[in-house]
């Protein structure tokens, strides 16, 4: 075989089966790239809520901790 | 670091990373991937941030264990955990390219299987430190832990140049090139991924300084 008989060959495959094919190629590949872009965004965002509930948690300890020292010392 | 100033590097960051993706989706589709090849502009950064903060957390245990200062403690055990977490979207990123690609989820290669080992010898240091009560000794174990941890970093980025792994050769470090317009958005996505993990660095180690802090008005309502 010629490499010259390679680009008909290309166009013997071009169906209307292969265009489908292709078609839900590439749909395939635009889901996943959303489900990446999706999750890699989701792990990120729950990190960040994750220490936001952290800091707050802390905030609130240290408040209720010194309140009661104080009225410890006044008694 | 000034609360206005922070919370406007994180405010840079995700406008970066909003407007790069919108940028991303009206890239043409690479010739051969397709689609999927986009991913590269959210792995690469995200893997790249991971690696310089096994490195930070490195330097901060080395410094812990000479000065014995927490702060050091601190910086180290708040990068970990940022860390931990941009590697953890990298690996993921990885996983769904690969199953286009590859047709498969994972594979048992050196790159993928050191990435994930990285994740685990850094999730360990972060449970370890809920092991030790003691607060210089948790340090202590959690530096040693931390500079032990490191020996992976170098296997995960050198492995696909010293053993052949079904993970590609890098873009830039392989004899591949991106065109002009490409790379500058990775250049952009870089620094938004590098802004984003000094800012929740930064406010991580606000939390360990408030931790420890709980720790002492705890001791003192114990003594009273």
């Amino acid at each position: 075989m010629h490499l010259t008989q390679i680009p008909t060959l290309f166009a013997q495959m071009t169906t209307p089966d292969d265009l489908v094919r292709e078609a839900a190629r590439l749909q395939r590949n635009y889901e996943f790239l959303s489900y990446g872009l999706t999750v890699a965004w989701a792990i990120l965002v729950i990190y960040v809520l994750f220490m936001v509930s952290r800091g707050r948690k802390l905030k609130r300890e240290i408040a209720s901790l010194r309140a009661m020292l104080e009225d410890r010392q006044k008694s | 670091m000034k609360d206005k100033i922070l919370y406007l590097l994180g405010v840079i960051a995700i406008l970066i990373l909003a407007r790069d993706i919108n940028v991303i989706a009206r890239l043409p589709n690479e010739a051969q991937q397709g689609a999927i090849f986009k991913i590269i502009f959210f792995h690469v950064p995200v893997a790249i941030t991971a690696m310089t903060a096994a490195a930070v957390a490195l330097v901060a245990s080395v410094l812990f264990l000479i000065t014995r200062n927490f702060r050091y403690d601190a910086l180290a055990v708040a990068v970990t955990e940022v860390g931990l977490a941009f590697l953890a979207a990298n690996l993921v990123t990885g996983s769904i390219w690969g199953r286009i690609i590859w047709g498969q989820w994972w594979a048992w290669d050196a790159r993928l299987t050191s990435a994930l080992v990285c994740w685990i010898l850094y999730a360990a240091y972060l449970m370890l430190r809920r092991a030790v009560e003691e607060p210089t000794q948790r340090a202590t174990f959690a530096a040693v832990w931390s500079i032990f941890s490191f020996i992976d970093v170098p296997i995960v980025i050198f492995s696909i140049k010293w053993w052949r792994t079904q993970h590609p050769q890098p873009v830039f470090w392989g004899g591949g090139s991106f065109p002009p317009d490409w790379l500058a958005i990775f250049l952009w996505n870089m620094l938004a991924m590098a802004l984003l993990a000094i800012v929740m660095t930064v406010v991580r180690v606000r939390q360990e300084d408030a931790q420890r802090e709980l720790d002492s008005l705890r001791r003192t309502a114990h003594a009273m």
